[in-house]
C-alpha cells in the first residue's frame, strides 16, 4: 500500500518538463517497429479471450487492444497530423499525470509481457514490445513499483538478486553437493567451483540456494549421471535478470554481463541457463541486443542440455518409478518468447509413464500470472491471483498429481495457486523429475511443496 | 464539377494519400531500425513465409478459431473492398460512364461487394452494439467504417447504374481524403508490423508452431 501511495506521489509531483521529457523517452525506445504496432490496431477486439487478466476478471481495461490504447492514444495525440488537428476523432490523449496512471496501471499492473495476445493478434501487433518500451519510459521516469526496481538493484550492487553473499552461496553449493554425494551413494559426485576450461557453466536461480536446494542437488545429480565436465561459478552465477520487466535495457545489460564475465574467466564451452523462462529469455535472447554484441560461445537452456543426454544415451531413467498423472506447464518466455517447447516433452514422456498436456498448450500455453515481474510487486498481488485463476483451471481439466514447470518464477506463482485454488499438486522441475527417474536410481529429490500438499 | 473534374479529383486525392502514406512511412522509420544480434534459433525467413502465409488461416489463432463468423465478415469485407478499388479502377478509365466490364467479370464483382457490405455493416453493428467492444472503440474506428463501407456500396450500386459514377467518384474522394488520417493507414502499416512480428517469432523458432 504505501508502495502504491508512493508511485502516486510520483506521478502527482511530475512538471510539464518531466512529461515531455518521457514522450521523448518513449520515441527513442519505440523504434520504427513499436512505431509500425502503434499504428496497426484496428481495435477489432479478437485478442480480449487470449489475455489470462481479461477471462479472469471481464474488465475492459484487460483487454489488450485496451492497454494498447493507453500508448497509441499518446502515440497519436504526438506523431500523426489528425491527432493534432481533431484529437477526439482520432482517439489522441495527452501524455499527463491521468495518462501516466494509465499506463502504469496497463503496463505493470495489467500485462505480464506473455506475448499470447500478439499471437493471437489479427494484425500482428507485439504486444510485450511496445509494453516493455511503455515500462521503460516509465521507469527512467522513476515510475517503476519499488519493489521491481528493487529486486534489479539488488541485481547490480551484490551480483544477484537476492543479495546471497558469496560465502553464503558457496556454503551452499558445499552442502548441496554432500547431500548430492549422499543421495547418489558416490564421493565423485562433485560440484565444481570456478572450474577454468570446463565443457558446461551452469546458472542457477538465486532461488535454489535461498529457498530450493533440491532443486540444485537434482541438476548436480544430472550432470553426475551424464558424466559432465561442469562447474558453477563463484561469482556471476545468477542467471535472473529483472531488467528484462523493469524495461532498463543498461541495467539488463549490466546484469547480463555477470554471466559473460565468468564464462570469459572460466573459458567454458556452453553457458547453459538453468530452469528459469525469464533468466533464459534475458541470456540467450536479450543480452546479445542489449549489450550490442553476440557471444562467442552457445547459451543454451538446461532443457535443450538434457534432452542431449538422452539423445546420446548418457541418462537411462526407470519412467515406472513416477507413476501419478504429470502435466506439464509452459513457461512464456521458456516456450512462446524462447522457441524451446519440444525438449521438455521428450524428457518427461521418457521419465513419467502417464504424461498428459495442458490444453491449450506449447506456444498457446497461458501465462500462470507469475511472469513479466509480477510477483516482484507487491500491489498488484490480489490482480494476479486472480489472473492465475486461468493456469489453475488448465491445470485441475488435466487431473494431474505433478506439474512439472520449467521455470522458478512460475513454480513460485503455481504454488500460490496450489493453495490459493486448492488444486492438491505438487510443482515439480524437469530436473527433477529426471533426478527421480534415474537408474540406478538417487535418494529421492522431493521439495517441500510437495510434502505441504502431502500433509 | 463535370465528370472529368471528378476523375482528377479522384487521381489527386488518391496521389496525395500515397505521398501522405509514403511520408508516414518514412517518418515511421526514423524513430529507429536495429537489426537482431542474436544469434536466431530458428528462422526469420520462415517465420515470414508463415506469419503471410498459413498464419492468416483462420485455423492458426485460437482468436479466430473461436470467431470464425468475424472472420468471414473481415474476410468478406476486405474481398468487397479490393474489389471497389477494382471497380474505381475500371471507372476512371470508362470515359463513357455506360460502358461496364464483361458480364461474368461483373456478376463476381457485384457478389463481393455486396459480402463488402454485408461484412462492413455487421462489423459496425457489432462494434456499436458490443459493450467491451465500444470500450476499445474510438470515433475513428466508426468513421472509417462508414466511408469505406459506403465506399464498397457505392461501387457494388455502380456495376448495375452507370449514373452513379459521379457519386462512387465523390465517394473515393473522401475515401482517399481520409485513409492518411484514420486508421485505415493500416492497410500500409499491416505489412511492416506483422514482419517485424513474424521475423521476431521466426528468429525464435515459434513461427511456424510446432502442434
Amino acid at each position: 500500500m504505501a508502495d502504491i501511495d508512493a508511485l502516486d506521489a510520483r506521478i502527482e509531483a511530475l512538471t510539464d518538463a518531466d512529461l515531455a521529457r518521457g514522450l521523448d523517452l518513449f520515441r527513442n525506445k519505440l523504434g520504427a517497429a513499436g512505431a509500425a504496432w502503434l499504428q496497426t490496431c484496428v481495435h477489432c477486439g479478437l485478442c480480449a479471450e487470449s489475455c489470462h487478466y481479461f477471462l479472469a476478471d471481464h474488465e475492459p481495461q484487460s483487454i489488450p487492444a485496451h492497454k494498447l490504447e493507453q500508448v497509441a492514444s499518446v502515440f497519436r495525440g504526438r506523431y500523426t497530423l489528425a491527432g493534432r488537428l481533431a484529437p477526439a476523432l482520432a482517439g489522441a490523449r495527452p501524455f499527463d499525470r491521468r495518462m501516466v496512471r494509465a499506463w502504469v496501471e496497463a503496463a505493470f499492473g495489467r500485462c505480464s509481457t506473455c506475448g499470447r495476445c500478439s499471437l493471437n493478434c489479427t494484425t500482428g501487433v507485439n504486444m510485450p514490445a511496445v509494453m516493455r518500451a511503455a515500462r521503460s519510459t516509465l521507469t527512467e521516469m522513476g515510475l517503476i513499483p519499488a519493489d521491481l526496481q528493487q529486486v534489479v538493484t539488488t541485481a547490480l550492487e551484490t551480483g544477484n538478486n537476492m543479495g546471497i553473499t558469496r560465502e553464503d552461496w558457496l556454503d551452499t553449493v558445499q552442502w548441496i553437493e554432500e547431500e548430492t554425494q549422499g543421495a547418489v551413494n558416490d564421493p565423485a559426485a562433485r560440484i565444481p567451483v570456478d572450474k577454468h576450461g570446463a565443457n558446461i557453466l551452469f546458472t542457477v536461480n538465486p532461488r535454489e540456494p535461498k529457498f530450493f536446494p533440491l532443486g540444485m542437488q537434482a541438476s548436480a545429480t544430472v550432470f553426475h549421471a551424464a558424466g559432465e565436465d561442469w562447474t558453477v561459478a563463484s561469482e556471476g552465477w545468477d542467471l535472473t535478470n529483472y531488467g528484462l520487466f523493469s524495461g532498463n535495457n543498461a541495467e539488463g545489460g549490466a546484469i547480463a554481463r555477470n554471466l559473460l564475465d565468468s564464462m570469459e574467466r572460466l573459458g567454458c564451452t556452453t553457458l547453459v541457463i538453468g530452469e528459469c523462462g525469464h533468466g533464459f529469455a534475458a541470456a540467450r535472447w536479450e543480452s546479445a541486443e542489449w549489450l550490442r554484441k553476440r557471444p562467442g560461445f552457445r547459451i543454451i537452456s538446461f532443457l535443450e542440455l538434457m534432452e542431449d543426454y538422452f539423445r546420446q544415451g548418457r541418462l537411462k531413467v526407470d519412467p515406472s518409478r513416477i507413476t501419478d498423472r504429470v502435466t506439464l506447464h509452459d513457461p512464456c518466455n521458456t516456450v512462446r518468447q524462447g522457441g524451446i517447447s519440444e525438449p521438455q516433452r521428450s524428457i518427461l514422456r521418457r521419465c513419467v509413464t502417464d504424461f498428459v498436456e495442458m490444453t491449450p498448450n506449447r506456444a498457446e500455453n497461458f501465462c500462470c500470472g507469475g511472469g513479466g515481474g509480477q510477483l516482484a510487486m507487491a500491489q498488484y498481488r490480489d490482480k494476479r491471483l486472480q489472473a492465475g485463476g486461468i493456469k489453475a483451471e488448465q491445470i485441475r481439466a488435466t487431473g494431474a498429481r505433478i506439474v512439472v514447470a520449467p521455470c522458478h518464477n512460475c513454480i513460485d506463482q503455481l504454488m500460490e495457486l496450489n493453495r490459493e485454488y486448492k488444486l492438491n499438486v505438487v510443482i515439480r522441475t524437469v530436473a527433477e523429475i529426471v533426478a527421480d527417474a534415474l537408474v540406478p536410481p538417487a535418494a529421492p529429490v522431493t521439495q517441500g511443496e510437495a510434502d505441504d500438499v502431502a500433509s | 464539377m463535370g465528370e472529368t473534374g471528378l476523375r482528377l479529383g479522384v487521381a489527386t486525392c488518391a496521389a496525395l494519400a500515397a505521398v501522405a502514406l509514403l511520408l508516414q512511412v518514412v517518418r515511421t522509420r526514423s524513430f529507429g531500425t536495429r537489426p537482431p544480434v542474436a544469434e536466431p534459433r530458428g528462422s526469420a525467413v520462415r517465420g515470414i513465409l508463415y506469419a503471410f502465409g498459413p498464419g492468416m488461416s483462420p485455423r492458426a489463432k485460437e482468436s479466430t478459431r473461436t470467431h470464425p463468423l468475424v472472420y468471414v465478415l473481415g474476410v468478406g469485407y476486405h474481398l468487397g473492398i479490393f474489389t471497389a478499388f477494382g471497380v474505381l479502377a475500371w471507372s476512371m478509365r470508362d470515359a463513357a460512364h455506360g460502358v461496364l466490364p464483361p458480364a461474368p467479370l461483373r456478376q463476381v464483382a457485384q457478389v463481393l461487394t455486396a459480402l463488402g457490405v454485408a461484412g462492413g455493416a455487421s462489423l459496425l453493428v457489432r462494434r456499436a452494439r458490443g459493450p467491451l467492444l465500444r470500450t476499445i472503440s474510438i470515433p475513428d474506428d466508426y468513421l472509417a467504417n462508414v466511408l469505406t463501407t459506403a465506399f464498397v456500396a457505392l461501387a457494388g450500386l455502380r456495376l448495375l447504374a452507370g449514373s452513379l459514377q459521379p457519386a462512387l467518384l465523390a465517394g473515393a474522394m473522401l475515401l482517399f481524403v481520409y485513409i492518411p488520417l484514420g486508421k485505415i493507414r493500416h492497410c500500409v502499416f499491416f505489412f511492416p508490423a506483422r514482419w517485424n512480428l513474424a521475423r521476431h517469432y521466426g528468429r525464435r523458432g515459434t513461427f511456424p508452431p510446432r502442434h
